[in-house]
């Protein structure tokens, strides 16, 4: 046996007080009466019969030297040779996934269960061995290093919270393994659900010592949930959302909608045992918000039964049509919800920021900065020239993989005239007739980009096909360069990538590129900038997370989208994860090893030395209230 | 505070005029002795022996019998108050000490019975006759009394009231009241002194002494016990058992002086020094009005 902390004998010395205590203490209280005659008559009754009476204050001293040599033993912290060869090195990865937060019978989660494990390792650790602790929830995370120190590893443990993310189990094995250097006296314990692929064959593993915690559990749950704006209405918007019964037997429940609280539909679910139904929902809103769903039944895993996303607000665009007059054209963009009409005579020296100019058949030889749509070009710009007029032009080509001509058919429309065109810059055809004569063409600058149709309106049937209004609006879109289509809610435990808007460009110019990131338990972290882009996450909450320039401006409602007076960025964030809404638990997989169990009562020797100590004490106070009350 | 005060003395005469007007002749003054004299109360008679006074004779008797016969009456005379004051160093203990009572509750006695016309001895002692007070009569000697008992102390050494008994019984040829005023803390016994009392004709009564501190100890643990009166010491380890054990041995003590009292006729008083003199002294004297 060797001493931690041999120098702790110098308290040794603390015996020669105590036997000087002693002395003075055995000189007894003296106490003047009228007489003892009748104390003697009581102590010829009651002659002590056995030795330990006479010998009992010794006793006392003898119980004080052992009581402080016990202590002083203690604080030299004692241990076994043997402990310092067999040390043992731990690294514990604790599931703490979305999964892990379902209930068992008694009601505690499986986290708590884990939990409670995890500390009754920790306890039995020897003085000499060190564990490590890896939380697996989302992306790995060693929340606390290769030590000994037990109260360190509880404090850790007990910040360790569930996540809604999904099981990276296999992913913080190998963090483990990078811990440990030595098989010898190594283990990697791992405390999970099992929910997940390649437990069993993770749980076979050498070095790996497995522990399933948690019971089956019937569960519903959003496993998809997504809003896009229409691609073919600008006001209408989709919803996909997808839930999955994952229970044995069949569920019927009710999914209410609502877009920023307001109720929007309510859905009647009937899930057949192990059924995942998937629907997509059409709504009309110019408006934007947080659109939420709620499954209305209660079961053991709450984190899946609401999803929410986020639905890019429809913003009025600035439309300036200089126009002689085209009724067509005209009515087509006061048609358009989103498109804020303005009508002139002549070209406007300024465009309102964001607009566009709709030219038609009205050009000034220079075409304005910003972004311009000609339609029937009459004369020559500083962008082309014009040669004459294409009679009975055929659409030959079309580019089908640009946005400008989605949903577009252009080859079965009758044009009896357009434009023919020769372009001074580079340009993009969207449409050419068979001549190679561009007919719908986008031209790309640094100032704006310009979009040409050639084709004469007032004649052919164009107007009157539902490809113009179409091509307008994929007109107005690629000039508002597609903003507020979509906003993807990320799925729990992953990272996202986003260009910020301009105004939180700005923002985060004025705060050294730094952004700050609310959660949705209000924790807010902060976020680097680079280019205009941010990655943001893992996400390990659902909920709605916000990205705003100040730590004060997270108290925005997730509502008030783009009527916030400051910029934010808002990512809704779900659990979206099958396997972490699959509750049933797999079969039981069979731990190859025991977990940690600690030799000699699992504590330190020091400790009993002081539970030793405090015997003697008690012992010591009986023989003093013995004195007195015997 | 002085032990005799203006106090003392007014609470003093209230008691002299409470015992007058009620227990008259009750406790000690104004009665007969048990000695045949020259009184004028016819007792009974005797044979006439040559010498005799002839104005005895009852001639009455001569005429009818033809017998000479003495007749003998009751002989009337002061009743002797012997008032024994223990002065050993055990009479000092107690909060308050338990001599000031006792001093006080002799000063009171004496007080009364010099107020009925008896004569008063005080004898101080512990383990002999440390001092006295000789024969007086008359209230004037109060005074004086009370300055001889102020001048005592309880430091008389330890209580031997059989060598005392011995020594007073010469002192004092005449036959009385003898008060005996005590703790009766004697390690040989208290029995003997009283019992030489007794055999030699005075009429014990004796008025014991304690404080609650030696009825009830409250001390526990390791403790060293001082004897005040002989300076021994005894090393105890007090329980709880202990204490019971000394209540209970305390309790047989005091029964055991009722029970000795009881026995031969004496009078007895037991008290602690919670009460007041002029209690004990009306307790007393309810005491004796009730045989």
């Amino acid at each position: 046996m060797s001493f931690s902390n041999p120098a702790a004998f110098l308290w040794a010395l603390l015996a020669v007080p105590v036997v000087i205590f002693y002395i003075l203490k055995i000189r007894m209280r003296r106490i003047p009466v009228s007489t003892v005659m009748f104390w003697e008559q009581v102590y010829d009754e009651k002659q002590p019969r056995s030795v330990w009476q006479k010998l009992r204050h010794v006793a006392s001293l003898l119980l004080q030297l052992l009581f402080l040599g016990l202590l002083v033993a203690a604080v030299a912290d004692p241990f076994f040779d043997s402990d310092v060869r067999e040390q043992r090195r731990v690294v514990v990865v604790l599931d703490t996934s979305a999964s892990m937060q379902a209930r068992s019978e008694d009601g505690n989660t499986c986290l708590a269960a884990a939990k409670t494990q995890i500390r009754r390792m920790v306890r039995a650790l020897k003085p000499q061995d060190e564990m490590a602790l890896i939380v697996a929830g989302g992306r790995p995370q060693v929340v606390c290093g290769l030590t000994g120190h037990q109260r360190t590893l509880h404090v850790h443990l007990d910040e360790a919270a569930s996540t809604d993310g999904p099981t990276r189990v296999v992913e913080a094995v190998e963090l483990g393994r990078r811990l440990l250097t030595d098989a010898r006296n190594e283990q990697i314990v791992v405390i999970s659900d099992g929910r997940f692929a390649g437990a069993a064959e993770l749980a076979a593993e050498d070095q790996v010592v497995w522990s399933q915690v948690g019971a089956s559990a019937a569960n519903v749950g959003i496993t998809r949930f997504q809003v896009r704006r229409s691609l073919l209405d600008p006001i209408t918007y989709q919803i996909l959302i997808e839930v999955g019964n994952f229970s044995d037997e069949s569920v019927e429940c009710s999914l209410d909608l609502r877009l920023g609280g307001k109720l929007l539909d309510v859905m009647p679910l009937k899930l057949g045992a192990g059924e995942i139904r998937a629907d997509v929902l059409e709504e009309t809103s110019v408006g934007g918000g947080v659109i939420s769903a709620q499954i209305q039944r209660e079961d053991e895993l709450a984190a899946d039964n609401s999803a929410r996303a986020i639905l890019p607000q429809r913003l009025k665009i600035p439309v300036t049509l200089v126009t002689a007059g085209n009724w067509f054209l005209q009515r087509v963009l006061e048609a358009n919800d989103v498109v804020e009409l303005t009508l002139v005579d002549e070209v406007p020296q300024n465009l309102p920021p964001g607009g566009i100019l709709v030219l038609d058949q009205v050009l000034p030889e220079q075409i304005p900065q910003g972004n311009v749509f000609v339609v029937q070009p009459m004369a020559a710009t500083d962008l082309w020239d014009v040669d004459g007029a294409l009679a009975q032009p055929l659409v030959d080509k079309q580019d089908r993989s640009s946005d400008l001509m989605r949903h577009i058919r252009l080859d079965n429309i009758l044009m009896p005239e357009a434009r023919k065109l020769t372009p001074k810059v580079d340009f993009t055809a969207l449409a050419e007739s068979i001549s190679g004569d561009p007919l719908y063409l986008q031209i790309p600058r640094t100032s704006g980009d310009v979009l040409v149709l050639s084709v004469n309106l007032d004649q052919g049937d164009l107007p009157l096909r539902t490809a113009f209004p179409i091509m307008l609006t994929n007109a107005l879109s690629w000039f508002a360069e597609g903003k507020g289509e979509l906003i993807p809610a990320v799925a729990c435990g992953d990272s996202t990538d986003r260009r910020l808007s301009a105004g939180l460009q700005q923002a985060a110019a004025e705060h050294n590129n730094q952004l700050v990131l609310t959660a949705p338990d209000q924790s807010q972290r902060n976020i680097q900038v680079l280019d205009g882009h941010c990655t943001i996450g893992p996400l390990q909450q659902t909920g709605i997370w916000k990205l705003t320039a100040d730590a004060g401006d997270d108290h925005i409602p997730n509502e008030e989208l783009s009527a916030a007076s400051a910029p934010a960025l808002r990512i809704a964030c779900n659990v979206a994860d099958p396997q972490e809404s699959d509750l049933r638990m797999p079969e039981a997989i069979k731990a190859r090893q025991k977990l940690l169990s600690a030799g000699f009562g699992g504590r330190p020797i020091w400790f009993y030395l002081v539970i030793a100590a405090f015997l003697l004490t008690m012992i010591e106070w009986l023989l003093f209230q013995r004195r007195w009350v015997s | 505070m002085a032990l005799f005060d203006n106090d003392f003395l007014t609470r003093l005469e209230y008691l002299s005029i409470v015992s007058r007007k009620v227990f008259r002749g009750q406790l000690m003054a104004q009665r007969r002795t048990k000695q045949l004299g020259g009184g004028i109360e016819f007792a009974d008679h005797r044979q006439y022996t040559p010498g005799d006074d002839f104005r005895y004779l009852d001639w009455n008797l001569y005429a009818r019998h033809d017998e000479l016969l003495l007749k003998r009456f009751q002989e009337e005379e002061d009743l002797h108050v012997y008032l024994l004051l223990d002065c050993s160093r055990s009479m000092s203990t107690g909060e308050p000490p338990k001599f000031d009572l006792a001093r006080q509750v002799t000063a009171a006695l004496a007080y009364i019975a010099l107020a009925d016309l008896d004569r008063i001895s005080v004898y101080a002692f512990a383990n002999g006759v440390l001092n006295h007070f000789p024969l007086t009569r008359g209230k004037a000697r109060i005074l004086s009394l009370m300055q001889f008992l102020e001048s005592l102390d309880a430091d008389g050494g330890a209580t031997d009231m059989a060598q005392f008994a011995e020594e007073f019984v010469i002192r004092a040829p005449r036959r009385g009241l003898a008060l005996v005023l005590s703790d009766l803390y004697d390690p040989a016994g208290y029995r003997v002194g009283l019992d030489v009392l007794r055999h030699h004709k005075y009429e014990p009564h004796i008025v014991q002494f304690h404080h609650s501190a030696e009825a009830n100890p409250k001390m526990l643990g390791d403790v060293e016990l001082q004897d005040v009166e002989n300076g021994d010491f005894r090393k105890l380890t007090v329980t709880e058992s202990h204490l019971r054990s000394y209540r209970d041995v305390f309790q047989a003590f005091l029964t055991s002086v009722t029970e000795y009292c009881s026995a031969y006729g004496i009078g007895c008083t037991i008290t602690d020094t919670n009460v007041t003199f002029d209690q004990l002294v009306l307790g007393m004297m309810r005491a004796a009005g009730t045989k």
